[in-house]
């Protein structure tokens, strides 16, 4: 009780010493999230939602290659809406990455961007307030599946360390997008 | 130690195949998917023509079935003879969940969701069947 009592009024102090110092020694810094592009981000339309057909051979197309490196994953395809068209977990996949493939694909879906754009802005960007945005997950291995300019849908791996659930998403994500 | 069985992604496919030939004979666009005993989803296909909500609800009829090891049937009887408490349960009380008894063990479940509630259990048990 009486350490909590201490920390609270360091932290506190710091962060009302903290404005008055910045004010009175240096001019604030432009925010560049004040920058207004021209285009719109991402802007992907949507198309009609991938078949089942070629949702399991996405999935097929993973799972060869992750048996070839000896690697157990969870693969998720959704269509536009986000929802699941296809999943399977290989024998042996760590079972909290079932939700995590099925999250990336979502958002890589939902957002029209790979995941990885997320973890780049948190992990090098610093830009924090990307993580209280709504359905975020901000780790490499969610795809969006694109085809003739049309988004059709997303594919998620997980399973491994991002880096391995990308290098196996990326070979499902090639099945359509070309 | 007590040892039981355990659903292979093999497995799940046989599943899955039967179940799927049992819609498609019937016509019928549907969701199927399969969990293990502890609710985990392990295989899911969503046929052309399912919706979006068939998905979500075939994954959380085979949970129910799965985590209970009783058919999502039994709940959904037990709360039209009147035990409205029940609607409180974690559970979804919708017919169309069948857990898959392997050696009097529940090994997981099936969940399938798309056409009337009878026709989905129709479905899973015959996913099921084919396990042998």
């Amino acid at each position: 009780m009486k350490l909590k009592t201490v920390l609270t009024t360091a932290v506190l102090g710091a962060a009302f010493a903290a404005p008055g110092v910045g004010l009175a020694q240096q001019k604030p810094a432009q925010n560049p999230l004040d920058v207004i592009p021209e285009k719109m981000p991402f802007d992907i339309p949507s198309g009609t939602s991938i078949t089942l057909d070629r949702a399991q051979a996405a999935i097929a197309a993973v799972m060869a290659e992750a048996k070839k490196r000896d690697w157990r994953m969870n693969i998720a395809v959704v269509g536009p809406s986000g929802r699941l068209v296809a999943f399977a977990r290989m024998d042996g996949a760590q079972r909290a990455s079932i939700n995590i493939a099925e999250h990336k694909a979502r958002t890589a879906a939902l957002y029209r961007r790979e995941t990885k754009v997320f973890e780049n802005a948190v992990q090098q960007g610093n830009l924090l307030y990307i993580l209280t945005l709504d359905d975020v997950i901000a780790s490499r291995g969610g795809i969006p599946l694109v085809e003739g300019g049309k988004l059709i849908g997303g594919i998620g791996c997980s399973g491994g360390t991002g880096s391995q659930d990308e290098a196996v998403c990326k070979v499902g994500a090639a099945t359509i997008n070309k | 130690m007590k040892t039981k069985p355990c659903l292979t992604l093999d497995d799940c496919k046989k599943i899955g195949a039967a179940a799927e030939a049992e819609a498609r004979k019937n016509k019928w666009n549907v969701t199927i998917a399969i969990l293990d005993d502890g609710g985990h989803l392990l295989w899911l296909e969503r046929m052309d023509g399912a919706t979006p909500a068939n998905a979500e609800i075939a994954i959380e009829k085979g949970r129910s079935a799965a985590v209970s090891r009783r058919s999502t049937k039994t709940w959904e009887d037990r709360i039209a003879g009147g035990r409205t408490a029940m609607l409180k349960m974690p559970v979804l009380p919708i017919q169309g969940g069948v857990p898959i008894m392997v050696q009097n063990e529940c090994v997981g479940a099936v969940g399938v969701s798309g056409v009337q509630s009878h026709e989905d259990e129709q479905i899973a048990n015959t996913g099921i069947a084919a396990l042998g």
